[in-house]
């Protein structure tokens, strides 16, 4: 899909924490590979164990919506004519107690509600500086 | 009764010890200017601020031997000793992370500075001037996003979530949602703060009073809110200096003792997470700060809640235990933060919505003012001051200030 916010806005510079976030395709959070902990944003250590040995856990995309707002001023001119946008935060349901931010789609902004059913979507995007093929993590509506 | 400091026998506890030991002995500012209208440096600010607080408590800028400030303050110590002429600079901090969340931790910093012995005149102080540096409240910071999309920032401004209000919208909203809150319970915290600046001369929004219509007629920042739910941005500085309660009683002016300062956050750590949206983070400040003042909000008389934004200060209330989240609209609503006189006289300079936005450095002088009787919205028998500060990041930090005996 299109991006939300416009083909100008800027992508993520990847690093080692956000490349498969943005990268995979599929919502790919961090999980501890010694205890199976996931942890959102990724850190260099499991929070729940103190290890190092982490690694990837790909979601099914199911979430919910935790809390929404709806940008009506533009902080930047590049999103000038973007705005209103939703901007929210999703619990995921095979991840719990993490939560994930994001714009929602498949709605009006004003008619995003908390408790509504979401599924991840993904924006195509390509890095300027790096040329690498993104695909950035969204979420459509599919229930309430 | 406000604790005193015991300077014979030994104390009971560590909490004992902290209770009281330190004082502000004085306070000064410069003028508040709108964003870009500051005819100095935000460098010469601090320095009118700093000496100010030093002439006003009685002491000479020799006599100044340590400096803490928070977050990313640029006007650093060393510098600052050089301009005015300090004899030795002794203690230097600053609290970790966040924005205006540290303002009352640097007053914790200074206090453990001066109790423990460190240093003996230590000045707390915030200066900014966004005209000269940028708005703090910009896109991502001074600079903006450009080439910063880069680390923790990549999780949220890929998103277009940006500044502090995106990030307080979130928390609010939630809120809201979850305790039946309506648009009309942050309308009175902006409303209550633009009454109180109409008092004080200081303020920047004095002479331009705020109707309950104008604030629902403004536009829309990021829903839930308004152009009136968020503090503007301005250039100015504000300064305190804190010794121990000992000294500044032969010092000429009444001090307001440090009765308690806590600052810290329980787990889970981190702006959003599941289990703390919605929240303000001040839940362990509150239990850390009764715990050690041996009182309880009950027993406050005048209350200062630093707003960046409207919402969180309701959330902030809250967990300081003021008022459960199912009645805090009802505590906020009918003028009952409004003026000297109100059930809960709250933000009564006018805050950084209608006094100024020096990062909440302008509510620990309030209080001081509140203590020593010289407010423009003066609370009668104030025993009691609090300031709470940067609500819906972490670590958050409060501050008790309690009139000497």
């Amino acid at each position: 899909m299109k991006r939300v916010l416009g083909d100008g806005w800027p992508v993520p510079m990847l690093d080692a924490h956000n490349r498969e976030f943005f990268t995979a395709g599929v919502l790919t959070l961090q999980r501890c590979r010694a205890c199976g902990h996931v942890q959102h944003p990724p850190e260099d250590v499991c929070e729940a164990c103190q290890s190092f040995d982490l690694g990837g856990f790909a979601s099914a995309g199911d979430g919910r919506i935790e809390s929404v707002a709806v940008v009506t001023h533009a902080i930047h001119p590049a999103l000038a004519d973007r705005v209103p946008y939703a901007i929210a935060l999703i619990s995921v349901a095979d991840a719990p107690g993490i939560l994930v931010a994001g714009n929602v789609v498949g709605k009006e902004p004003d008619a995003v509600r908390i408790g509504d059913r979401v599924r991840v979507v993904f924006e195509e995007a390509k890095s300027a500086r790096t040329g690498e093929e993104l695909r950035i993590p969204q979420w459509e509506v599919v229930g309430e | 009764m406000p604790a005193t400091p015991s300077t014979s026998a030994p104390p009971s506890s560590s909490a004992e010890a902290m209770r009281g030991s330190a004082a502000v002995a004085g306070i000064g500012e410069s003028t508040y200017y709108r964003r870009g209208d500051s005819p100095h440096t935000e460098f010469q600010l601090a320095c009118i601020a700093i000496r100010r607080a030093v002439e006003d408590a009685g002491l000479a800028l020799a006599d100044v031997d340590g400096f803490v400030s928070y977050t990313d303050q640029r006007n650093v110590p060393v510098r600052l000793a050089r301009a005015l002429g300090l004899k030795e600079l002794r203690w230097t901090g600053i609290p970790w992370a966040g924005g205006g969340n540290s303002m009352a931790a640097a007053v914790q910093v200074a206090d453990a500075a001066v109790t423990s012995g460190h240093a003996r005149h230590v000045v707390v102080f915030r200066a900014l001037a966004q005209g000269q540096f940028g708005r703090f409240g910009q896109a991502g910071g001074p600079g903006g996003i450009g080439a910063s999309m880069a680390g923790p920032l990549a999780w949220n401004a890929t998103y277009g979530i940006l500044t502090p209000a995106h990030q307080c919208a979130l928390h609010t909203a939630r809120f809201m949602h979850d305790h039946g809150i309506s648009q009309e319970a942050l309308c009175e915290i902006a409303l209550a703060c633009y009454a109180n600046a109409q008092r004080n001369p200081r303020a920047l929004r004095h002479g331009e009073p705020l109707t309950r219509a104008a604030y629902h007629a403004a536009r829309w920042i990021v829903k839930p809110f308004h152009l009136y739910d968020c503090c503007p941005e301005n250039d100015g500085a504000a300064a305190a200096v804190v010794t121990t309660t000992e000294r500044a009683r032969d010092l000429p002016g009444r001090p307001a003792l440090i009765v308690a300062a806590a600052s810290g956050i329980g787990p889970p750590f981190g702006t959003f997470s599941g289990a703390t949206l919605g929240s303000a983070h001040y839940r362990q400040v509150g239990k850390h700060l009764w715990e050690q003042a041996g009182c309880g909000p009950q027993d406050v008389d005048v209350t200062q809640v630093y707003e960046n934004f409207t919402g969180p200060v309701l959330m902030a209330l809250c967990e300081m235990g003021f008022a459960p989240p199912d009645g805090i609209e009802e505590f906020v609503s009918g003028g009952r933060l409004v003026g000297p006189d109100a059930a809960f006289p709250f933000n009564t300079s006018g805050g950084n919505i209608g006094e100024a936005y020096i990062h909440g450095f302008e509510m620990i002088n309030e209080s001081v003012r509140q203590i020593r009787g010289e407010s423009t919205c003066q609370v009668k028998r104030v025993e009691r001051a609090l300031v709470v500060a940067g609500p819906g990041y972490s670590p958050g930090s409060a501050v008790l200030f309690g009139a000497p005996a």
